[in-house]
């Protein structure tokens, strides 16, 4: 039992350490052991800390959000503020009353500025009790508080493997997504059963597992690559799928430049010559449309045509998309042109023949 | 960074017609080659700065454009398979215990990977300096905006056929 709360307690420390998104299956296997634990009566003569961390642990999972959980072990810079604030567990009669028993916390307010170091010497004290990775434990907590900095770096638990009576071992990875904005300084692994505790190959399957996860988002977006096994094949279809859709592109934009060789993209002159409709118009807003704003397109369509001329009035809205475009030349800039629907819409109530010489002349200007 | 398909399509869309716009085809003298490739040109600047900069790939579009046309690779695969004929050979000769056939397909299998995690990295924009989890998922980002790039040009290309067809 005493190493079944050891390992809760180093388990714990690294569910409270894990990042929001990493694998609910880990947590879920935590959740089995120590509902197990939970059910048993309070072990109060174990380890106190262990019996601290039974209640959290199980709501460490869906209290990783809360910066409440980071509160139990040393944490990341953002957090060791509320550490040494002291240990605030969310309302629960029960745990409280545990940890007024115990002499580290008895006579204790909620706050104590160090209570970090209460917990190193309240799990230090445990040493003789829990296993003897402890100490790994320990030592590593301390660097933890001081080095909150640097990002992903392993802690290999090398002495894990040694502990006997464990009957899952799970893997625990911190995921780079890169849309996360927090930065966990430390990617914490577990060995599997059987396999080489090398920090190398940890840090070389932690990489693999990262790979793997994404190759398998890429088998799903490449159409047909859900029944292939093995990650040569998988690669061979996606490079396949990435060039025919390169070459499509390139075919594309061939045929659109082929289209109608006298149509240069300023559609004047074309439209004139040919006196090309306002079809083709159409279906560039009809395209454009449907793909920016339906509503868009269902108002434009009715009141464009009534207007007096066609070419006029294509005229007019690619004038005002060049002069758009005017207002905002550079390429890379963030901002789109956020305008671009109103002059259009503005186009509806133009009357032609006024307006018509005011846009030719901008025209000119930028010409 | 993965943002759904119709902003994604609405964003492109603006900025194509805002970059053709600016290219100015003032006379019909262009060649249809140069047409294509100002289009092309325009359309792939278009997709990478829909990215606004958050992928590896957009920002080495931007600054390098111009891209060979995808050949097809297939000589790599081909080294492959000798490299694999030959390893049975030497398995055959030598006294292979399941602990060596093991480690000589796991060699040939990681040689199939390393060829075309290199032919990968020759497709995607930028891909030479990623390392590999980099690479994958900038592969994933490129594919969905070629996708949606393909998507708005065959429309277009459709309509424009569409409007020319009564005109023939």
């Amino acid at each position: 039992m005493e190493s079944n709360a050891g390992t809760l307690e180093t388990r714990s420390n690294r569910t409270a350490l894990e990042r929001e998104e990493v694998a609910a299956l880990e947590s879920l296997q935590f959740t089995d052991e120590i509902h197990r634990l939970m059910s048993a009566p309070a072990t109060d003569n174990a380890s106190s800390f262990t019996a601290l961390l039974e209640l959290p642990a199980p709501q460490a999972v869906q209290l990783i959000h809360s910066p409440d959980s980071a509160k139990l072990i040393a944490a990341p810079a953002p957090n060791v503020e509320d550490l040494k604030g002291g240990f605030h567990f969310p309302s629960n009669g029960g745990l409280i009353e545990r940890a007024a028993r115990f002499s580290v916390f008895a006579g204790e307010g909620n706050n104590k500025s160090d209570s970090p170091e209460a917990t190193s010497n309240n799990s230090s004290a445990n040493l003789p009790k829990a296993v003897k990775s402890e100490p790994a434990e320990t030592e590593s907590s301390q660097p933890l508080i001081s080095d909150p900095t640097a990002e992903n770096r392993g802690i290999k638990r090398k002495d894990r493997e040694k502990v006997k009576g464990q009957t899952k071992k799970s893997k625990t990875t911190v995921k780079e997504s890169s849309d996360d904005a927090e930065k966990l300084p430390y990617v914490h692994v577990r060995a599997r059963r059987g396999q080489a505790t090398d920090s190398h190959s940890l840090a070389e399957r932690a990489r693999r597992e990262k790979i793997n996860a994404r190759m398998k988002l890429l088998q799903e977006l490449v159409p047909g690559c859900n029944k292939i096994s093995g990650t040569a094949l998988v690669l061979d279809e996606i490079i396949n799928h990435v060039q025919s859709l390169q070459r499509q592109v390139e075919f594309l934009s061939m045929r659109l430049a082929a289209v109608n060789p006298r149509i240069d993209f300023n559609f004047d002159s074309v439209f004139t010559a040919e006196g090309v409709p306002p079809q083709y118009l159409k279906e560039l807003l009809i395209t454009s449309g449907s793909l920016m704003d339906s509503n868009f397109s269902g108002m434009v369509m009715p009141m464009m045509w009534p207007e007096v001329q066609p070419n006029s009035n294509r005229q007019q809205y690619l004038q005002q998309l060049h002069f758009d475009a005017f207002q905002q030349p550079v390429w890379g800039r963030e901002e789109v042109c956020n305008n671009y629907l109103t002059p259009e819409n503005s186009l509806l109530s133009y009357d032609s023949s006024a307006n018509s010489g005011n846009f030719l002349d901008t025209l000119n200007e930028s010409t | 960074m993965h943002l759904p398909h119709s902003t994604l399509k609405q964003e492109f869309v603006k900025k194509w017609i805002m970059g053709l716009q600016r290219c100015k085809f003032s006379n019909n003298n262009m060649s249809i080659f140069e047409r294509k490739k100002a289009i092309k040109l325009s359309a792939d600047t278009a997709m990478a700065s829909a990215r606004k900069g958050l992928t590896c790939w957009s920002r080495a579009l931007i600054s390098n454009p111009d891209r060979p046309v995808p050949t097809t690779t297939r000589r790599a695969s081909l080294a492959c398979k000798k490299i694999v004929k030959r390893s049975r050979r030497i398995r055959r000769t030598a006294k292979c215990g399941a602990a060596r056939k093991r480690q000589i397909t796991r060699s040939i299998a990681q040689c199939l990977v390393r060829k075309r995690t290199q032919i990968l990295k020759s497709l995607i924009p930028g891909g030479e300096f990623m390392n590999e989890v980099c690479l994958i998922e900038e592969t994933l980002d490129y594919i969905t905006s070629l996708r949606v790039q393909v998507d708005v040009m065959r429309s277009l290309a459709s309509a424009s056929v569409r409007a020319s067809e009564p005109h023939n």
